[in-house]
């Protein structure tokens, strides 16, 4: 029989994380209507939370069996699930949400696809500049003119 | 007769659509074929941009690009041993070879063939299959649906990923995004948490944009660094005398193609496999063998593969249950047209059936004019790097997630589902489960309430129901097949 592949680094811990999240499901889709009958609102929520709180914990007895991953610890947790590059990037993309209503969509997209085209591809910032500034053109034309779509404007201009 | 064949027209006649369905293809061919874009990804994000379209305009465009893409992932896994979409990969294993072996021209070329004439065959099985399996669904009850929904989801959930149990768990918590907002029967909130924004529930789109858009560019990062790989074809010409030598093969394998779509929670990707695995275990004496460049190894998925679509449109027309991750989108689609993809749709909606029926196969032919041209171009689009694909992937999920209600809160949500989408994703969830979940939700739900209210709110009634009637029974039968055959115990026997 063969021997069952090692775990990933972490993967216990979000195991254990998945039990937390569905017993809290669970708990919220009990306080919609309770036990209070058979086809009220909280029924279906609390058939799938069930379902997620059975299924986590499969899923966590399983981590349990099979052997430790080869970079265990804090440091193969964050080398495996966040390397730097995708820190900065989701980062990043937490700051364009947030820019997003201050700078208007274009502005912000612009930002994001300048920044990050800069960050990841090493051909210096003239030519993420080119790329974005090429980009938002193409989108504005695309969405805004072709598809009609008002794109969000921002609170900083208007 | 003659009304069905105008329906059936209805996009070769019409310029507009004609146009939209040969982008749509077009497009579909790229989106397909570079590494990092999938179809799934593209049809959610056109749906947020065509919900306010004419119906059939939008259906033109989504399935040109279905279609398309589920071909271009061949084109890279030839050129570049990298398979564009999953329905590639066992088209690789033979095709790369042939390309280095300086034979990528005729191996696209026989591809480009045999995938569009699986994918006419496909097409052909759904205008035949599809009108008799909705005059039996038609008989199904609030029960039926209910069991469909949970079928549908857990079949996702047991064919994709790499466990059943998170396979399921992945389905319930669609299930329970799908549940946000007000309750239709009786509007009560649920997890709403007196959010305004929240009454109105999580579209679908928002989630699939985020859990598949944004969710693989965060994946990508880890391949941004990547050289693209070159490949220099000189000219693309089909060797007749091999489309003629492999048309049994490709028969069976497109038959084998079509079956294997039409199978719930199936699709390309598992159909190509196991047609190339077919292939194999079929051809004893192959001129090659298969792994170096074997044209058996490269024509059976690539048949099933195309064939695949439109056997994934039986069960979501005539059922409402989608074959695959695109058509659970193409039912999204309908949904937010103010159609019903189920047994009612071909009875009360002909037209639209006829007009998929008629498109798919206008769709399947410009793949073969796109297929056979254009081949110089499309090398250079293919190398375009991560670092680019990465950020535009992003930007057009947030104009996507913004634009089905314009919503800027529906962005920060795009984005939240897709760091969820990534630790999962990292841990080998699947997230297609998650998207069939909160699209079949809410329908899984009503149905459970009115087939309960049907049987007075009596546990042991609605279990004798669920075994009692003929079709659930067979539901039920096979709802629980299903679950027993993911048994430790059964499934390490399996192994063995």
């Amino acid at each position: 029989m063969p021997s069952p592949a090692p775990l990933r680094p972490g993967e216990r811990l979000f195991a254990l994380l998945l039990v937390l999240f569905a017993g809290f499901a669970f708990h919220q889709s009990h306080a919609i209507s309770g036990f209070e009958g058979l086809t009220t609102g909280g029924v279906m929520p609390m058939l799938a939370s069930g379902v997620m709180v059975v299924t986590a914990l499969v899923i966590l007895s399983d981590t349990l069996r099979r052997p430790q991953a080869e970079t265990r610890g804090l440091r193969g947790l964050v080398a495996y699930l966040f390397p730097l590059r995708v820190v900065l990037f989701a980062a990043l993309v937490a700051a364009y949400g947030a820019a997003i209503p201050l700078l208007g969509f274009l502005v912000a997209s612009g930002g994001l696809l300048f920044v990050a085209i800069w960050m990841l591809w090493t051909r210096g910032p003239l030519v993420a500049l080119v790329l974005a500034l090429a980009s938002v053109g193409a989108i504005h034309v695309l969405f805004r003119m072709v598809f009609k779509v008002v794109l969000p404007g921002g609170s900083l201009w208007s | 007769m003659i009304e069905t064949l105008g329906y059936f027209a209805t996009s070769w006649v019409d310029p507009y659509l004609l146009g939209l369905t040969a982008l749509g293809t077009l497009a579909g061919i790229y989106v397909g074929a570079i590494p990092g874009l999938s179809v799934t990804m593209a049809a959610s994000i056109l749906i947020s941009f065509t919900f306010k379209w004419e119906v059939n305009a939008a259906l033109a465009l989504i399935a040109g690009v279905y279609v398309g893409g589920v071909y271009g992932g061949a084109r890279t896994a030839i050129l570049l041993n990298i398979p564009g979409a999953p329905s590639a990969i066992a088209t690789a294993l033979d095709g790369y070879p042939l390309a280095q072996k300086g034979q990528a021209g005729e191996a696209i070329a026989l591809s480009t063939v045999m995938s569009v004439m699986g994918g006419l065959l496909g097409v052909l099985a759904l205008a035949l299959a599809a009108p008799l399996i909705a005059q039996f669904a038609i008989k199904f009850t609030s029960r039926e649906y209910m069991l469909l929904g949970i079928i549908g989801i857990l079949l996702v959930g047991t064919l994709s990923g790499e466990s059943f149990a998170k396979g399921a768990f992945a389905g319930a918590l669609g299930v329970m995004i799908g549940m946000v907002g007000l309750d239709p029967m009786t509007a009560e909130t649920r997890f709403t948490y007196g959010s305004i924004n929240l009454m109105g529930g999580v579209p679908f789109v928002v989630a699939m944009i985020g859990f598949f858009g944004v969710a693989e560019a965060l994946v990508q990062l880890e391949h941004v660094a990547a050289t693209p790989v070159k490949q220099a074809v000189s000219r693309i010409v089909p060797a007749w005398a091999d489309v003629r030598r492999y048309l049994a093969l490709a028969l069976k394998s497109s038959g084998l193609g079509t079956l294997i779509g039409a199978l719930p929670g199936t699709g390309g990707d598992i159909a190509a496999l196991l047609a190339y695995d077919q292939a194999k275990r079929s051809t004893r004496d192959p001129e090659v063998p298969f792994g170096e460049g074997a044209k058996e190894g490269l024509i059976a998925p690539e048949a099933a593969n195309n064939a695949a679509v439109g056997g994934a449109f039986v069960p979501m027309l005539t059922l409402g249950i989608p074959g695959d991750a695109v058509t659970a989108i193409i039912i999204g689609a309908l949904y937010i047209h103010g159609l019903k993809p189920g047994p009612l749709l071909l009875s009360d909606t002909p037209h639209l059936f006829w007009f998929i029926v008629g498109n798919l196969t206008l769709a399947n032919l410009f793949l073969l004019v796109f297929g056979l041209t254009g081949i110089r171009v499309f090398t250079k689009v293919v190398e375009c790097p991560r670092a680019i694909l990465i950020p535009l992937i992003v930007v057009l999920s947030a104009v996507g997630a913004y634009a089905i209600q314009n919503n800027p809160v529906h962005i920060t949500w795009a984005l939240g589902f897709g760091v969820a989408g990534y630790l999962l994703k990292r841990y080998g969830f699947q997230v297609g489960p998650i998207i069939l979940g909160v699209i079949l939700g809410p329908m899984i739900d009503s149905n459970y309430r009115r087939a309960m209210i049907a049987a007075q709110q009596d546990v042991g009634r609605f279990l004798y129901d669920l075994v009692s009637h003929p079709i659930s029974a067979v539901l039920s039968a096979a709802l629980l097949a299903m679950l027993i055959s993911q048994l430790p115990v059964i499934r390490n026997r399996r192994r063995r």
